[in-house]
């Protein structure tokens, strides 16, 4: 059976963070939302995957700071490393620059993504006043 | 399937190896068939796993070995499945005897990576992950499972002090093992003033880069009539794959492929984890061991850390887990991890572990991950 699937190769994704401002994704007929690049739908199987234009805006549902840095980011440590649960479903991970500490980015913290010409697809934590201040014990990790 | 046995086992020091991979690997290798009273020429097979073995230069290492060890018309092949490369090939070599196409298979892992430098081994462990999608983030392999450490805690309060409890366990049993890069036990103030690495995760959390090799000889009970050591029955051999991106799968505080593969070796052998005696699990990092403990039903999720500090798992308690020292004290050499694990369980199973000897040591199970948890496999060793 042919995949009816019209989605983006990686480097197409790859090019939409760091070049065209947007953020790409999938959606599968069973909801599952995700970034990684795939032909099937990992959790139903489903062939039926659908782009999925990502906000970059959701909470932190697990971050480490690191203080040993990956290849390409030796000058950045430290720096956050973060997962984050997207407001339309499913997550997505990331790096925030000029994190030092994990008390920086507490449970729940909301985070949005900054198209950034650096490596990466970069996150902020998202002081906006309109966006309630993170709660202690926040979002429940999976 | 025909009964099926580790026949031999035996394995080098971990640290730095001073010579290259290939002549460390040989020289295990026939002091694994040594230990089974097994001639070289008897072996049928060779499964390798030296998942990065372009770190030296070299693949297709396989016949290279087979000629330094006399039997250059012997098959081969080598196995790749990140830090589970080596248990994939004990699993490839128990199909192959069990199913009855050979009788000696002859299974052998290793790695050397220390002439590397931190950051260039850093970028080699974390060529398991994916790497547009996790690493290209930012994340090294530490960061990954510290996401597992975080989610952990956040869920089920998993402290610092538990975490500690694994590495301490963990090194004391290590300084009772010639064969581990640490042999020397450190205390809670040590762990608690080692730099952070990756938070919550420490440089005591995480497991060393170590050069090393391990061998196994999986051989048919009818093809060795006198075993010169009293053989490891292996009762189960599972394998199973989860999504490969931590941050894709639907639970992040606990591992699906460690789960499905004990639930199928379990099943395969008859047995439950209340009859296991002592264990040996991928500790590659402090969080991994609680997780993997909790997974294997061992323990209820988030109940390990307490179990841990106190000493339920300690090489006198009721389940001692990496008697070894585990990945976190004897050391991790990548593809030469999953056939160390067996080479612990052969040397306790006749009582060649000295004085980190167990008190019961009639029935084993290994546990062993590729990557942050997309390979797993499960085996379950019995005395005869």
């Amino acid at each position: 059976m042919e995949s009816k699937r019209t989605g983006h190769s990686i480097e197409e994704y790859r090019r939409g963070y760091a070049e065209e401002h947007r953020l790409r994704g999938f959606r599968s007929g069973c909801g599952f939302v995700t970034a990684t690049w795939g032909l099937l739908c990992p959790r139903c199987g489903a062939r039926d995957l659908e782009e999925q234009p990502l906000s970059g805006r959701g909470r932190v549902v697990a971050s480490t700071v690191q203080t040993v840095p990956a290849e390409g980011f030796v000058n950045d440590a430290p720096y956050a490393y973060v997962v984050v649960e997207l407001e339309e479903g499913g997550r997505i991970t990331g790096w925030i620059p000029g994190i030092r500490q994990p008390m920086e980015i507490p449970a729940g913290a909301r985070v949005h993504w900054v198209s950034s010409p650096r490596a990466g697809v970069q996150f902020e934590v998202d002081y906006s006043p309109r966006e309630e201040p993170p709660r202690s014990g926040g979002a429940t990790p999976p | 399937m025909r009964p099926t046995w580790v026949a031999g086992a035996a394995m080098s020091r971990f640290g730095r190896l001073e010579t290259t991979g290939r002549e460390a690997a040989a020289a295990v290798a026939l002091a694994a068939l040594d230990r089974a009273g097994i001639e070289p020429g008897k072996v049928e097979l060779t499964v390798v796993a030296n998942a990065f073995g372009i770190a030296e230069r070299q693949a297709h290492v396989g016949p290279l070995l087979n000629t330094a060890l006399g039997i250059p018309q012997v098959p081969s092949f080598t196995v790749e499945s990140a830090c589970s490369s080596s248990s994939a090939a004990l699993h490839e070599a128990f199909v192959h005897v069990a199913g009855g196409f050979q009788d000696v298979v002859l299974v052998v892992g290793f790695e050397k990576l220390s002439h590397l430098g931190t950051l260039a081994a850093t970028s080699y462990f974390a060529m398991g992950a994916d790497y547009p999608f996790e690493s290209a983030n930012g994340a090294t392999f530490p960061g990954l499972y510290a996401t597992i450490a975080d989610a952990h805690a956040r869920k089920y309060g998993t402290s610092s002090e538990e975490l500690g409890a694994v590495a301490i366990k963990n090194h004391a049993n290590g300084a009772r093992n010639p064969h581990a890069h640490f042999q020397k036990e450190i205390s809670l103030a040590t762990y608690l003033a080692s730099p952070v690495v990756a938070s919550p995760l420490r440089l005591y959390d995480c497991c060393p880069f170590s050069d090393g090799a391990a061998a196994v000889v999986v051989a048919a009970a009818e093809a060795v009539p006198h075993p010169s050591a009293e053989p490891a029955v292996i009762r189960a051999s599972a394998r199973a794959g989860d999504v490969g991106d931590i941050h894709d799968r639907e639970s992040m505080t606990s591992l699906a492929a460690t789960q499905t593969a004990a639930r199928a070796a379990f099943r395969q052998a008859h047995l439950e984890p209340r009859e296991v005696q002592f264990l040996e699990v991928h500790d590659c990092f402090t969080i991994a061991e609680l997780v993997a403990l909790e997974d294997l039903g061992f323990f209820p999720p988030g109940s390990a850390g307490k179990a841990t500090r106190e000493g339920v798992t300690a090489r006198d308690g009721t389940l001692p887990v990496n008697s070894s020292g585990g990945l976190k004290a004897k050391g991790h050499p990548v593809s030469a991890t999953g056939a160390a694990q067996v080479v612990e369980v052969f040397e306790q199973m006749n009582g060649l572990a000295g004085s980190r000897q167990v008190p019961h040591a009639e029935v084993a199970l290994t546990h062993n991950v590729g990557a942050t948890g997309s390979s797993c496999s499960v085996h379950l060793f019995s005395r005869r």
